[in-house]
């Protein structure tokens, strides 16, 4: 019984994981392409606390700060927010739409973009607007596309159950 | 356990998230010299199987791409090798034509075909001399490799040359070596028929093996002597008297580039001029008296164990061979 719910639980999020390592180059520039990484940890904390939500967050903002050093802690900070609150959110809304759900994704996206072009004070101008008005926005949105998509396929692990943590 | 009082933030909850916020703070304010050495860890451990992961896939990528431009560049050559092949073959027609020329000596015009854009257009060709150059209807043309057709029409600058390949097209033509006559036309007006002469009206008692050379006799005073039609490739059919023989053309007309219309005389021999070494194409075999079952009966038969061959009696009009049977082959046993 455990070991079926640690794969219903990490089933999707490690393939995000993998998805983000592998295909992601794939599919169009970088800028608005699906956040893979992003996405495993919204999922992830569909069932965490908001405590080890920030964790997961803050590990994931690490471990993507090491591939962009240039502005190492910021994305820690913005994962380790987007964590903590997508888990407080989830816990609000008791979100199982779909819609709903979506809708999360692509405010957690556009909220992580906002606080890492904050964070690492390389923007300003017009080109911080385009950030936050265009190219978040559209990350976004194949962000929230995706994962309505994975959740959709994965809905019968990641549903809650009541008496299950 | 209800959910909802359980996933909502306790104290430690608010602990763990202001720990990670101020680790954050602290990666964001530390020094190249401590930031550059935990993210070459990071890189180097953790993140270690999916960059590996992703170093895969880009090779993968690189490689279908890479691939694709391989093919592309093959594809390139190919294509250049096929124009290369094109230039090759019209630079030998060309020097054949110019090797031509002088042979037929005066009487002719040069001329370059002007369109073959679609298949039916082969029957008739479309040439870039015309009544001012002095070509005239009727006028023969002909490729290095002999007869191409018959001027039909002409203008001041062009002129419409009808290939054997037309239905209508007839010409007189013989055997290599003059045993034989009969009538080359056209085998079939519709499919791959299109494409072959035919001899017709050869007697049945003269047998044209396969191989022989077909000339224009010059009978008619249209089409001068001597130009090679085709070569004969098998016997087409039987009818009463006279068989008639498929003809392979010695031109074909989608091919051609360049031609020379013939202006001059028509009862000049041309056999000479695409045959400069003639007795190579009148082989003393390429006709044969066709001889009756029964007085091939009276023959004596040739012995078994001499490997000889006994050779048929050359015919009285016939050029005797240069390299043909051996002498002492052609002894009667």
């Amino acid at each position: 019984m455990r070991a079926g719910r640690l794969v219903r639980v990490w089933a999707a999020p490690v393939l995000l994981v993998a998805l983000h390592f592998s295909v992601r180059s794939r599919l169009g520039a970088e800028r608005f392409a699906p956040d893979f990484l992003l996405l495993a940890l919204l999922i992830y904390t569909i069932r965490a606390r908001p405590g080890a939500s920030a964790a997961a967050g803050f590990l994931v903002g690490v471990l993507g700060d090491a591939l962009t050093p240039a502005s190492f802690g910021t994305g820690a900070l913005a994962h380790t927010v987007v964590g903590y609150l997508a888990s407080r959110a989830k816990a609000v809304f008791f979100a199982e739409n779909l819609l709903v759900n979506g809708g999360l994704f692509f405010a957690a996206t556009w909220l992580r973009n906002f606080i890492v072009a904050l964070g690492s004070g390389k923007l300003g101008g017009p080109q911080l607007l385009w950030e936050l008005l265009v190219w978040s926005p559209l990350e976004g949105l194949t962000t929230a596309a995706t994962g309505v998509l994975i959740l959709a396929v994965f809905r019968p692990w990641l549903s809650i159950r009541l008496g299950e943590r | 356990m209800a959910l909802g009082a359980d996933r909502y933030a306790s104290r430690g909850d608010t602990v763990v998230l202001l720990c990670c916020v101020a680790l954050s703070l602290v990666a964001m304010s530390l020094p190249d010299g401590v930031r550059v050495p935990v993210t070459s860890g990071l890189r180097r451990t953790v993140l270690w199987p999916f960059l590996q992961l992703q170093a895969r896939f880009e090779q993968v990528r690189t490689s279908q791409s890479r691939f694709a431009e391989v093919v592309a560049e093959r594809d390139s050559a190919v294509l250049a090798a096929t124009f290369l092949r094109e230039l090759q073959a019209e630079n030998a027609r060309l020097r054949a034509l110019i090797g031509l020329k002088p042979r037929v000596g005066a009487g002719f015009v040069p001329a370059e075909v002007l369109h073959q854009g679609t298949v039916i257009d082969r029957l008739t060709l479309v040439i870039s001399v015309g009544s001012r150059a002095g070509v005239d209807t009727l006028a023969t043309v002909v490729a290095p490799e002999g007869l191409l057709g018959t001027v039909s029409e002409t203008d001041v600058h062009t002129s419409v040359v009808t290939t054997w390949a037309n239905p209508e097209f007839r010409a007189s033509g013989m055997a290599a070596d003059g045993s034989v006559y009969g009538i080359v036309a056209p085998h079939g007006t519709k499919g791959p028929d299109t494409w072959l002469l035919e001899l017709r009206g050869v007697p049945y008692r003269q047998v044209v093996p396969v191989g022989t050379v077909i000339l224009t006799t010059g009978l008619g005073g249209v089409i001068p002597r001597g130009i090679p039609v085709g070569t004969v490739i098998a016997l087409a059919s039987e009818s009463g008297w006279e068989r008639t023989y498929l003809v392979r053309p010695a031109v074909a007309p989608g091919a051609v580039t360049h031609v020379l219309v013939l202006v001059g005389s028509h009862a000049a021999d041309l056999r000479h001029a695409f045959f400069p070494d003639s007795a190579k194409v009148a082989r003393p075999d390429t006709v044969r008296r066709a001889v009756a079952p029964d007085t091939a009966r009276r023959r004596r038969p040739v012995p078994r164990d001499t490997g000889r061959r006994a050779a048929p009696p050359p015919p009285p009009d016939s050029v005797q061979p240069d390299s043909a049977v051996p002498q002492d082959s052609t002894k009667q046993p």
